[in-house]
């Protein structure tokens, strides 16, 4: 049977097949594979899943490798082999508010769909604060008051500028993962090992 | 009405293998002269959260007694069976349990499981008996793929042993390399000023897989007599479970404990058709030290559950049905008892959606009741 490689959709799994590409590996059906959310190819069986549920196959011997932001690992902690960086999907995770934003002297209230990530870091600080759990658009919510500030990723900045804020703090990078499940690395070790070699290779190059 | 997350009723060939599981293992343990303990569902919170002990509190389905005190479902077996077994004489020296812990931590709530402890024996002795029971358990619940991963404390602790690190460190170390992260553990090392540990380190995290993984690493460790004699003692249970028939035994070097009181040994089971885990254990001597006793003590849990789903389904026996009568229930019970191979029902009348293999009724003939095939 192939090895199982589960892909986090969208920007990553483009930058994914760049790397995989370069590495020599064959790409062509996952170029062209459409709306499929399951492809072949000659060496592997992959799959498209959003991050975090990339990590729930791995966990679950589903797949046995994947493809995952760091953000998503820190987050939600799944039981499996985090292995090692690999040279894309790089981020920072970071505190933001609206420029020039006068912080309340009660208890701040901070929205971010990271609550695991911010409760940490806010715990680290020493600080009691409300996490307000949202799912997306993070921005929005210091803008239409229902937060003091947010934690979130931060690729460019972009976006943040574009809302009217500023960032507060960075205090975590991170780029896209290799993870793999904790059997299948010892059963399928064969099959696995030379794959994982030439991503470690593949990843000190770049 | 609704079930909680993680709780589950179970009905069919699930129950009844989890049965003949539970059968099979009393068997396999009896022979092999293993005593039967059972401690109870409920203890106190600090069984577990001691310093020995050390699990997490966060992970136990608890509450607070009339007194204040923390009371948990029982989350693991062989911190409340070292309690137990305590005071036992030493001359008790195996131990064999069976029943659920809880846990917040896992998939499902309740996980069943069935284990032995093996206590004052000597060490070869306990390790090896403990892996033959194994084997042997797995080969009445005819499960024949499998493959036994062998580690040791030892390695990492020896290898780190000499550089300080404060708790903090060693303890985000630990999970790097339960995790297998090498950038992280080549991070920490840096960071805590011992550079020179990273090469080892990393190495080890990619120390796992057959025999030759020992050869490798016996030549590397060549100048620390104190991980050749570890490769040696792991070589050596090698070789036994190689002896007993077991098809696949690995080595994972880079294996770190994930309970504080692992002390030595650790040994796992994995299924080979899907990787489920379905054995885990090794030694923990420290467990008992704090009961003052300095002893030797190694072990193994079976994930009963996992076994249950990957035992072949019982073969059925003939269902047969005997239709009968208020007056002739009587009749039809002592033609019951005859039949010992089959499953025998009595109805008083045949159901449209039955399933049965022959239906039998009773007749009155002569005014003598008897049974004949419909």
């Amino acid at each position: 049977m192939k090895p199982v490689i589960a892909l986090t959709k969208g920007r990553l799994e483009k930058q994914f097949l760049k790397f995989f590409a370069e590495l020599g590996f064959e790409v062509d059906p996952l170029l062209e594979k459409g709306r499929k959310l399951q492809i072949e190819t000659s060496e592997f069986s992959f799959f498209f899943a959003k991050g975090v549920d990339v990590t729930t196959y791995v966990e679950n011997g589903i797949a046995d490798i994947g493809i995952v932001g760091g953000d998503i690992l820190i987050e939600h902690q799944p039981d499996v082999y985090n292995l090692f960086p690999l040279p894309f999907g790089h981020c920072r995770m970071a505190l933001a508010t609206k420029a020039n934003y006068q912080w309340p002297e009660q208890k701040k209230r901070i929205a971010s769909t990271f609550t695991n990530i911010t409760k940490n870091y806010f715990k680290d600080k020493g600080e009691s604060v409300d996490i307000i759990k949202l799912e997306g658009s993070v921005e929005l919510a210091p803008i239409l008051g229902l937060a003091d500030a947010i934690v979130d990723i931060v690729e460019t900045g972009t976006t943040l500028k574009e809302n009217g804020l500023v960032i507060e703090d960075e205090f975590i990078s991170f780029s896209a993962r290799l993870i793999a499940n904790r059997s299948s690395l010892k059963i399928k070790r064969d099959q696995l090992v030379p794959v994982i070699e030439r991503f470690k290779e593949g990843a000190k190059k770049a | 009405m609704f079930l909680p997350a993680g709780s589950q009723d179970e009905t069919g060939i699930q129950i009844s293998n989890r049965l003949r599981a539970a059968e099979s293992f009393r068997l396999v343990t009896k022979k092999r002269n293993f005593k039967t303990i059972s401690t109870p569902v409920v203890e106190y919170a600090n069984t577990f959260t001691n310093q020995m002990a050390g699990m997490d509190l966060h992970s136990m389905l608890k509450w607070f007694n009339a007194e204040g005190e923390i009371e948990v479902l029982r989350p693991d077996w062989t911190a409340a069976i070292a309690r137990a077994i305590a005071g036992q004489h030493p001359s008790e020296q195996k131990w064999s349990y069976q029943g659920s812990v809880f846990r917040f931590d896992k998939d499902e709530t309740e996980n069943r499981q069935a284990g032995i402890e093996i206590v004052h024996a000597d060490q070869f002795l306990g390790e090896a008996e403990s892996l033959l029971t194994a084997i042997a358990y797995l080969k009445n619940l005819t499960i024949d793929t499998y493959v036994i991963e062998l580690g040791h404390t030892g390695i990492f602790d020896a290898i780190v042993g000499p550089y300080h690190f404060d708790e903090k460190q060693e303890l985000v170390l630990l999970d790097a390399m339960h995790d297998k992260r090498s950038d992280l553990v080549e991070e920490i090392v840096t960071q805590a000023g011992h550079p020179a540990l990273a090469e080892p380190l990393v190495a080890l995290i990619d120390a796992y897989g057959s025999r030759e993984i020992i050869n490798t690493y016996r030549e590397r460790w060549k100048k620390h007599q104190d991980l050749l004699d570890i490769l040696s003692h792991i070589e050596k249970l090698m070789d036994l479970l190689e002896s007993a028939g077991v098809t696949e035994v690995i080595v994972d070097l880079g294996r770190v404990k994930n309970l504080p009181y692992y002390d030595g040994i650790m040994f796992r089971g994995f299924l080979t058709n899907d990787g489920s885990t379905c054995f885990s254990g090794g030694r923990y001597d420290r467990l008992y030290e704090q009961f003052q006793q300095k002893t030797s003590a190694v072990g193994l849990a079976f994930d009963v559950d996992t076994l249950a789903k990957h035992m072949n389904a019982e073969q059925e026996p003939e269902k047969i049905c005997i239709l009968a009568t208020p007056a002739t229930h009587a009749v039809a019970e002592q033609f019951r008892i005859d039949m010992e191979e089959q499953v025998v029902d009595i109805q008083y009348q045949l159901k449209s959606d039955a399933n049965y293999q022959k239906i039998y009724q009773v007749v009155e003939e002569d005014s003598q009741y008897k049974v004949v095939e419909k």
